[in-house]
């Protein structure tokens, strides 16, 4: 396979599951605020200021932002690199360069997606249509991963793809980790209750589609301890850190069997991390929580560094 | 149906009786042919087909089988429009064109052969040297070189219209990198998911052969010593207004889709740079201009051609579909001297006729031609797209005396030939919400190899939408037909 369609395949992995978190994110957050149980958690401007955050816009707490201009900033703004309409345009942009690897049918989803981003009024968007909008994008890109799943060849083409997905899926799980653990610090001022927050980690769970599951899991409302083994070190739970790690493993195995020996290659440093979470404990990542999310999104760029150098370098 | 608030679709159809219509006879019945498919249609309402234009449409859109405009340094996506009344072509009636474009196509292979070698129909006197020294489509790198088994064009697109006298005639013959065939398939496919029942009442001829055909061809034209080609489509990228057929005919032929910067160029070798290291090319596709193909050959500024492509040719390590060098024989007035290419290299009569055409360079055709304009349609020799045509009619007698002008300035640049009236055939045409009549053409695709060809049975039904319009093109706001060529 080329190199520079290798490099679209991927980053139109990752643009589809940006648009998604990012969508989610700004559902789940808006509209759970609009009922918080505390003060500073039904404040429109933290809520703003937290959306902000996830996408990596960060605004100083003591600047009012408008929420219409939010919205549209990261909803729709085609000037802003990570409104969900710049990454759509991205992904479909990477997919019309490699059109002749994928299959007619994911190719067509992707573009009736594409079309209802482009197309969604600003006006409606920004007054009315946060929920509908936010809620059709996360159905589109489930769309996209069950046409990829389903109609492409699991080869190298399905492995660049499922590489970029995962990057950005733990990238964006340990970020909206990140935000929502400094929103619960405080929403409460310090972590040293962990049981009364626990509105900040329903939200969490829920903005990473993952809140039911985790109920049924561990059978008590949710709490800081609980939410973050769930989603950083559960394998079984889809949007977990390490249920991610572990596709990033297998599908890079399935580029190159062999890198893996190559002490400077991508496939190493993943083994490398993937083996290093496979025997941590929450209770060794609680003692430290920013630290070990700082350490894991380096990590995840630098594989994705690698990766780059190795495979799309052309 | 109810028949109280719904109009039949035809209620409305008026017909031009100077005009040839390929669903009507004179005495306005039906033709045979079209009999069975009129009943069915006319079984539908103008709401219901109505409806079913849209659908075909966002099918194409969402497809994004589409292509490029550019208004306002802003991209507009564009899809081609599609009629849903398909054009059928009878089983005797297509025999005749298949081996009339193959003769056609073989013919130029010979005479782009000559005209590289031993300039023979030249030195005869039967083609003017002034024809080929005068083109800027002739390479000069192309003297005396051999291409991969013997073959110049491999890919060749007819033009055929249907005259008042109801007979085909050729327009033109297109060598160079003739597109459209990607809409010939997609056409057919739009149709049956639109209107899958009336397929049931004839006996169709497939077009999805077309891919596997043509990577036969490529992989027969293959370099000395290669055993299994690697065969690829080059094209100038995604931006490029035809990129979705580029895109299209390298995923249904199974082979990559690469562009200038993918591939490169050691020791007279082509590569491409995939994730696993170089690979070596031996076969490609090029749907990029003759002069872009290489910098260090052509011209020096292109930015979508390979660096020493040219050179692995000419040491036979590489193919390329179709040759660089193939435009000197799809020049409009080379067009003219067909029949006489034809007796020449095969000792046959042609199959298809010409449209007769005056050339400007001649003295006494020029004479007519400036006497006559009104009756004539003058084209440049050398623009593709349909730019630059004037139809002699349709003009004012101040335009008329512009384009004396214009031919005078250079005679070479022009010839002439008479307004030819392209047949009708019922069209949709959405202001008016009812079929009408438009002019048609048809496109037809011919592949030729080393002791192979092909000619796909069925091509692409292009139709003018404007009213009283000649010109198909899509660049000009034509449309298309899925046509069919019946079996029997």
């Amino acid at each position: 396979m080329l190199a520079r369609v290798a490099n679209n395949l991927f980053w139109m992995g990752r643009y589809i599951e940006r648009a998604e978190h990012t969508a989610r994110f700004m559902n789940v957050n808006y509209f759970s605020s609009l009922d918080a149980p505390n003060k500073l958690s039904q404040s429109r401007q933290f809520v703003l200021h937290s959306i902000c955050s996830m996408i990596g816009d960060d605004v100083d707490d003591d600047i009012g932002l408008n929420e219409e201009d939010v919205f549209f900033n990261v909803g729709l703004n085609p000037e802003k690199p990570y409104s969900i309409l710049q990454c759509v345009k991205f992904a479909r942009e990477n997919a019309n360069s490699s059109r002749d690897m994928i299959s007619t049918e994911f190719y067509e989803s992707m573009n009736k997606f594409y079309h209802f981003v482009m197309n969604y009024p600003k006006t409606v968007f920004v007054k009315s249509g946060l929920h509908d909008f936010t809620t059709n994008v996360t159905e589109h890109t489930a769309i996209l991963r069950g046409k990829i799943r389903g109609t492409l060849l699991h080869d190298e083409v399905y492995a660049l793809i499922m590489l970029g997905i995962n990057i950005e899926r733990a990238t964006q799980i340990i970020r909206i980790v990140k935000t929502k653990f400094e929103d619960a610090q405080k929403a409460t001022g310090g972590y040293s209750n962990p049981i009364k927050n626990s509105f900040e980690w329903t939200t969490l769970l829920k903005c990473c589609e993952s809140y039911d599951m985790n109920r049924r899991f561990y059978k008590k409302p949710p709490v800081q301890l609980t939410v973050l083994e769930f989603l950083i070190l559960n394998e079984n739970c889809p949007r977990s850190v390490m249920n991610s790690l572990n596709q990033i493993q297998r599908h890079v195995t399935l580029l190159d069997m062999l890198k893996i020996k190559d002490k400077s290659s991508a496939a190493f440093l993943i083994g490398k991390m993937r083996s290093e979470y496979e025997f941590k404990t929450v209770e060794e990542i609680q003692k430290n929580v920013e630290k070990f999310i700082e350490n894991t999104l380096n990590t995840l760029v630098e594989i994705s560094e690698k990766l780059e150098k190795e495979y799309f370098n052309y | 149906m109810d028949l109280g608030t719904s109009k039949p679709i035809f209620s409305s159809y008026q017909k031009n009786k100077d005009l040839f219509d390929e669903i009507f006879d004179e005495r306005n019945n039906v033709r045979p042919t079209y009999k069975m498919i009129f009943d069915l249609y006319s079984d539908h309402s103008i709401e219901e087909f109505a409806g079913l234009n849209e659908k075909a449409k966002a099918s194409f859109f969402n497809q994004g089988i589409t292509f490029q405009v550019y208004s306002d340094k802003k991209a507009l996506e564009k899809i081609f429009p599609f009629d849903l009344f398909p054009r059928i072509i009878e089983a005797k009636e297509w025999k005749t064109i298949e081996k009339g474009v193959l003769q056609r196509s073989k013919a130029l292979n010979h005479f782009i052969w000559d005209l590289y070698h031993e300039k023979n129909i030249i030195k005869e006197g039967i083609v003017p040297l002034d024809l080929i020294s005068s083109s800027v489509n002739y390479l000069r790198q192309m003297i005396d070189l051999d291409p991969p088994g013997g073959i110049y064009n491999h890919i060749s697109g007819t033009d055929l219209i249907k005259h008042s006298d109801g007979k085909y005639y050729v327009l033109e013959d297109n060598i160079r990198c003739p597109s459209g065939v990607s809409y010939v398939i997609c056409n057919r496919n739009a149709l049956k998911r639109a209107l899958f029942g009336v397929f049931n009442h004839y006996q169709i001829h497939a077009v999805t052969n077309y891919a596997e055909n043509l990577l036969e061809i490529m992989e027969s034209v293959k370099p000395n010593h290669v055993d299994v080609p690697n065969c690829v489509v080059i094209t100038p990228g995604i931006f490029n207004s035809a990129y979705y057929e580029h895109s299209y005919l390298a995923k249904t032929i199974g082979i990559e889709l690469v562009e200038g910067r993918d591939l490169f160029v050691e020791n007279d070798f082509v590569y491409m740079k995939t994730i696993s290291g170089p690979e070596k090319v031996d076969v490609i596709y090029r749907r990029i201009d003759d002069t872009f193909l290489d910098p260090l050959e052509f011209r020096q500024d292109s930015a979508i051609g390979v660096p020493g492509l040219f050179a692995a040719y000419k040491k036979g390590n590489v193919s390329i579909v179709n040759a660089p060098g193939t435009g000197v024989a799809d020049d409009k007035a080379i067009y003219t001297y067909m029949p006489e290419i034809i007796k020449y290299y095969l000792d046959e009569k042609p199959i298809l006729s010409n449209v007769h055409t005056y050339h400007c360079s001649k003295k006494e055709d020029l004479k007519y031609v400036l006497e006559n304009i009104a009756k004539l349609v003058i084209k440049p020799v050398d623009e593709a797209g349909g730019y630059g045509i004037s139809i002699g009619n349709r003009l004012t007698k101040t335009e008329i005396e512009n384009v004396k002008k214009v031919i005078l300035e250079n005679p070479r640049k022009y010839i002439a030939q008479p307004i030819m009236s392209l047949s009708v055939h019922a069209t949709y045409c959405e202001d008016s919400q009812s079929f009408e009549q438009r002019h048609v053409d048809l496109r037809t695709f011919t592949l030729l190899g080393k002791d192979k060809s092909f000619v796909l049975k069925g091509g692409l039904t292009r139709v003018a939408l404007k009213k009283g319009n000649l010109i198909v093109n899509s660049s000009q706001g034509g449309g298309s037909k899925d046509t069919w060529v019946l079996k029997k």
